[in-house]
């Protein structure tokens, strides 16, 4: 995988670089700002664009914006993007149009070694990877409670596992049942949520994310 | 004794000159008015002479206003109108007088007074020497009298300058409410932008080392080599160090408790002790001031000390706090290259946060150098 990094943390930066490396990843450049990020992006683009949110020279959303222009420019580069916590607006924004290969992970996410080189994979393959927590909050704040209220328990979990972008198979991994069984709810989920139509696997979870976002 | 004596004969000579002003303040007055009269009827022409006249009755007042501070430590805060210092300029005159004769009184009361040494050095005898001791008590009661009057004299010229050149109990209560509001709202500008730092500090800081020291301990879980696990654990462990001291730093930051423990003198001195560069400290203040006070002084010597060590490359560093007449002076002074922006946030956000206190900051900085920032804080 042909990685760019984007963090103006040198620290931080190093142990992302040394980290892909040792995975046995391509780190083709490792930039402090924005405007260098977009350069490299230009330059030779990548597989996979990981970024900070903040970033020099006013710290607020630079990331952000690299992000959702990079996007827009190179629609094959995935972008995973790092943020210091939840902002529903950065979120809300990163799912707005075309929802494939984008990511929205907390920095701290970096330390669950497994989950954040995951996260990478299904970004850089096209899918899609939200903070559990950021997931969490999302459901937590959206306008449609009484449409979620008709969920059950079990549904609401798949329905977490799916808006942070897993596969049915992983779903079913990591809730410990039958991948039928995790289709069975995806259904059912849809239904109470009133999705209809949509193809893509990838395009069905976004739905469902852009819905809660909204 | 000596400090009244002194006062006395500043307050004579500032009367002296009182008077001399309060002749060109008549002749002008004089003057203004005959040059007004032709053409009172005639609002155009009336306001062509009266511009002439009014700029030449700000004048005046201004060196009115020097007279008195340097002269009869009278301070009147500036705010007038042309008109209202024309009309000064037009009362003036007769306590110009008035501080004329006062002074001849007390030249007179000195002449008798003295008269009878004069008189015994240069007559060979004399004749009547109870008619001189005499003579001299009535000279020193006169002068006795003019020392009166001339208290007199500079309370009339203070009454009168606060009437005309100073605001109005209005006006000065409405700028106060002003200078108030406006303080107010720079303190809580200056709040925000301290938790702006505080935040940035915790999150491009310490959170940046928490997350590379998790990342060092995740490759370590992962790596099968043992060697290279216990390099990672290795350098896990100091990093775990580092984001301690960048979480004492950015607490220490955001107030540094020796403050409070041991005081303003000692919060100083580990500010010098922490510096780079080395930091002399001149701490003159008798009583230990109040926790608003000792904080702002504290804030005000570390900001521009770390500043100077960011900005000015100095080889040394003086701090001087001192208190005098419930006020109190921190200065700090560097050798370096000066140029520093009185504007930028840093010292700005100093200013406001002084401002607050009603105090002054005060940033002298030619490129080049060297730097002195000063503050003058009102305690007490």
């Amino acid at each position: 995988m042909r990685v760019i990094l984007a963090e103006d943390s040198t620290l931080l930066r190093e142990g992302l670089v040394r980290l892909l490396t040792e995975e046995g990843h391509e780190v083709l450049a490792a930039v402090g700002n924005a405007e260098l990020l977009l350069k490299a992006v230009a330059e030779d683009p990548p597989d996979v664009v990981v970024a900070d949110v903040r970033m020099p020279p006013t710290h607020t959303d630079e990331g952000l914006r690299a992000a959702l222009e990079i996007r827009e420019r190179w629609p094959a580069v995935g972008v995973l993007v790092l943020s210091q916590y939840v902002e529903k607006r950065y979120a809300t924004e990163l799912l707005t149009g075309e929802t494939e290969g984008v990511g929205y992970l907390l920095k701290d996410r970096v330390v669950q070694i497994d989950e954040f080189l995951d996260a990478l994979e299904r970004v850089a393959a096209g899918r899609a990877a939200f903070d559990p927590e950021v997931v969490r909050q999302l459901l937590g704040r959206t306008t449609h409670t009484d449409l979620l209220a008709r969920l059950t328990v079990r549904e609401r979990d798949v329905l977490a596992e799916m808006a942070q972008g897993h596969t049915n198979a992983a779903i079913a991994r990591r809730l410990h049942i039958s991948q039928s069984a995790v289709e069975k709810h995806t259904n059912a989920i849809f239904d109470k949520l009133e999705l209809t139509g949509g193809e893509g696997y990838s395009r069905r979870v976004l739905a469902v994310l852009r819905y809660l976002g909204s | 004794m000596r400090e009244m004596a002194r006062r006395v004969a500043r307050c004579g000579v500032g009367l002296i000159m009182g008077t001399a002003t309060a002749a060109v303040e008549l002749l002008f007055a004089l003057m203004a008015g005959v040059a007004l009269l032709p053409v009172a009827a005639w609002p155009t022409a009336r306001r062509a002479v009266l511009r002439p006249v009014l700029a030449g009755a700000r004048r005046l007042a201004r060196w009115e206003r020097a007279r008195l501070a340097m002269w009869l430590d009278l301070r009147v805060t500036p705010a007038y109108e042309d008109v209202r210092a024309l009309r000064y300029v037009a009362c003036h005159w007769a306590l110009g007088v008035l501080g004329g004769v006062v002074m001849l009184t007390a030249a007179i009361g000195i002449g008798y007074g003295t008269f009878g040494i004069y008189g015994w050095i240069l007559l060979d005898g004399i004749r009547n020497p109870g008619s001189f001791v005499l003579g001299s008590l009535g000279g020193f009661f006169l002068v006795f009298l003019a020392v009166q009057g001339i208290f007199g004299v500079v309370g009339l010229e203070g009454q009168l300058a606060r009437h005309f050149l100073g605001p109005r109990h209005q006006e000065e209560l409405e700028r106060r409410i002003e200078e108030l509001s406006a303080s107010r709202a720079a303190v809580v500008d200056a709040v925000t932008d301290e938790r702006r730092r505080i935040e940035r500090d915790l999150h491009d800081g310490v959170q940046q080392r928490l997350v590379a020291l998790g990342m060092l301990l995740g490759r370590a879980r992962r790596s099968q080599d043992a060697d290279r696990r216990d390099r990672l654990l290795g350098q896990a462990h100091d990093e775990s160090r580092r984001a301690l001291d960048e979480l004492r730093e950015v607490a220490w930051r955001i107030y540094p408790t020796t403050l409070d423990e041991a005081g303003l003198r000692a919060a100083l001195e580990t500010v010098a002790e922490r510096a780079s560069v080395p930091v002399g400290v001149e701490y003159d203040v008798a009583e230990e001031p109040g926790q608003a006070v000792s904080t702002v002084a504290y804030f005000v010597v570390c900001e521009a000390v770390t500043n100077a060590v960011k900005h000015a490359a100095p080889t040394r560093i003086s701090v001087a706090v001192r208190a005098e007449e419930q006020r109190m002076y921190v200065s700090v002074q560097d050798d370096g290259c000066g140029g520093a922006n009185a504007a930028g946030s840093g010292l700005f956000g100093l200013a406001r946060r002084v401002a607050a206190l009603d105090g002054s900051l005060s940033v002298i900085s030619p490129p080049g150098g060297p730097t002195l920032v000063a503050a003058e804080l009102p305690c007490g």
